[in-house]
């Protein structure tokens, strides 16, 4: 578009946060972490029953938006992609927060058998379970995830490193090293991340398995990533920033996102119900049948129409996608279906007769949530919002949909 | 050749037919340098009360259909249009043919389920999506059409190289050739011309 290309040229925004706005942001989520903690420490001397499982849900649901941030940055550098470069910073502050989740795993080392029954001294006397022992044992368990944790948490800092040398440099050199790290970071990303959705979730019901479990935890979580990115722009947007740097034409594509994931989420989640229902076996069938039982059936229903009829077609419209307004209800509204997600995955385990929502579980997601809230946003002191090195940068405050 | 042209012409094929142009001539096209001369030609005729305007240009251009005034194309409707019928028909068939036509108990599943429907579902309603969008496309482009009067234009060639054309059409109820051509040389073409229908 030709003329708002000369416009953009001189409608310029401000990239650096002011010291005020950015203490203000910081104290906030300090608090949010805080009254977490606090609330997570409450739940641990009270309830410990319900506090590993609400923990758990947390931990995973702010993780697969990390994992959701790594593998987004990932793919715009092996695709070369120009459009996202406005959106790229917030993208890859998401991302840096990787290495947190190596101190927050920690509580759940300590949750072991109080989450996972293949832990108690009975499930070697179980003929399936004693054959899997070898896998599912305390050592390697901690072993697999503190490793994968800490090779994802490795790749986030190489990546988020070179593009704040490049803030400063300008030097293309940091573009090439980012799609030689991100190559081998993709493959590592999937495996790493079906390890961890195979160990942490569906470890919870041992004797069950399906291997389409590890997709569907990283689509959630990629959907997540996308909500989550999308509420930051607004939030931003809302207290004047990016104002003209992210634009609808970059919010009607991270729309596009956002109806995507929602559909390949679905995708991944009905081939996996489709097959196991087609299979009809007792040991598949046995998942499904708990999470239909009682009020369980209930969250099922909601997770078939919020997570996916409803917000299928409503963001399939162009004119939808491109309302702010819109936008920034389902983002919010399938990070809540997310969390739904997870805790229809998470909580039937402990809670088989009907769903039953715990206060736990909000003070975790705050500890959580509060936690790599932080981190997010200390990359934003004094420091610019959006990768102002990037050679592309021009090219993506032009961009324009066909 | 000459009588094969005659019978193509009567032959109500898609692709032999001719655009309908009322009159002798299609329109007036003029030649221009850039696309900033053109789109700002564009605006200046649309001021001037012209609104049977096309635009002929060697590659898209960023904003051409807002200045020409074109809306959204209806294709996105008939998609999902196609879609919907695909939708239905899948259930409709599979429903059918399992537990009316020929209901015969396979491993105990029941004669029709949704579960084992919903490929089927999605399969037949991207395949009349497809067939949607690329008929679709077809059609509202007047697709496939060998001739069109604009080629006529001396300067042809160049709008499909370094020159962007505009015409103001016939059919335009301000349309007046001689004051076409002088609206397009003020408004900075190098060549303006009535073109032959």
């Amino acid at each position: 578009m030709a003329h708002t290309h000369h416009d953009h040229a001189h409608k310029a925004d401000n990239y650096f946060l002011p010291a005020g706005t950015w203490t203000s942001g910081r104290n906030a989520f300090a608090f949010v972490a805080l009254a977490g903690w606090l609330g997570v420490a409450a739940g641990f001397l009270t309830d410990r029953k319900e506090f590993f499982p609400a923990y758990l849900v947390a931990f995973l649901f702010f993780l697969s938006i990390g994992i959701g941030a790594t593998f987004y940055v990932m793919v715009q550098h092996l695709t070369g992609s120009a459009w996202s470069v406005t959106v790229r910073r917030l993208m890859e502050s998401l991302m840096r927060s990787m290495p947190v989740f190596v101190v927050l795993f920690i509580p759940l080392a300590f949750g072991i058998h109080e989450l996972y029954h293949w832990s108690h001294a009975e499930a070697a006397k179980d003929p399936i379970l004693s054959q899997k022992l070898s896998y599912l044992n305390d050592k390697w368990f901690l072993i697999r995830n503190f490793g994968v944790l800490l090779i994802l948490s490795f790749f986030a800092t190489r990546l988020w490193s070179h593009t704040r040398k490049q803030d400063e440099s300008g030097s293309l050199q940091h573009t090439f090293a980012a799609e030689k790290w991100s190559a081998p970071g993709v493959i590592v990303l999937f495996l790493g991340g079906s390890v961890l959705a195979f160990d942490l979730i569906m470890s919870l019901d041992p004797h069950w398995f399906s291997t389409m479990f590890g997709v569907i935890f990283l689509t959630g979580g990629a959907l997540a990533f996308m909500a989550t990115l999308i509420i930051a722009c607004l939030g931003l947007r809302r207290s004047g920033y990016l104002t003209h740097t992210i634009n609808e034409e970059h919010y009607h594509d991270l729309g596009k996102w956002l109806f995507a994931l929602t559909v390949f989420w679905a995708y991944t989640s009905f081939s996996q119900y489709m097959l196991i229902w087609y299979g009809n076996l007792p040991e598949e069938i046995l998942w499904f049948e708990h999470r239909l039982e009682g009020s369980w059936l209930w969250v099922s229903v909601l997770l078939v129409a919020g997570h996916f009829v409803v917000p299928f077609f409503a963001l399939m419209p162009r004119a939808m996608k491109r309302k702010r307004g819109v936008l920034a209800f389902f983002a919010g509204w399938l990070l809540l279906m997310h969390f739904v997600d997870l805790y229809w995955q998470v909580m039937p385990v402990f809670h088989p007769h009907g769903f039953a929502f715990s206060w736990i579980n909000l003070a975790a997601m705050a500890a959580v949530g509060g936690s790599m809230g932080l981190v997010f946003w200390s990359g934003f002191r004094e420091k610019p919002l959006i990768p102002v090195g990037d050679p592309r940068l021009s090219k993506a405050l032009a961009f324009h949909n066909v | 050749m000459a009588t094969l042209d005659r019978i193509l012409d009567r032959l109500p094929l898609p692709g032999f037919l001719k655009p309908a142009v009322t009159g002798a001539h299609y329109g007036v096209i003029g030649d221009f340098d850039t696309p900033e001369d053109l789109l700002r030609a564009i605006r200046t005729a649309r001021t001037a009360g012209y609104t049977k305007l096309e635009a002929y240009t060697p590659f898209p251009i960023h904003g051409i259909d807002e200045a020409l005034g074109e809306g959204r194309s209806p294709l996105g409707k008939i998609v999902i249009v196609c879609g919907l019928t695909g939708l239905t028909l899948a259930v409709l068939l599979q429903w059918w043919t399992g537990a009316v036509d020929y209901p015969l108990v396979i491993a105990g599943k029941p004669l029709f389920a949704f579960e084992p429907s919903v490929p089927i579902m999605f399969e037949l309603s991207v395949l009349l999506s497809a067939f949607g969008a690329v008929l679709g496309m077809l059609a509202l482009n007047k697709l496939p059409q060998y001739y069109h009067p604009a080629f006529n234009f001396t300067k042809w060639a160049g709008a499909t190289n370094d020159r962007f054309l505009l015409a103001i059409e016939a059919t335009d109820p301000k349309f007046d050739a001689a004051e076409a051509v002088a609206f397009l040389d003020a408004a900075g073409s190098r060549h303006s011309e009535l073109v032959e229908a």
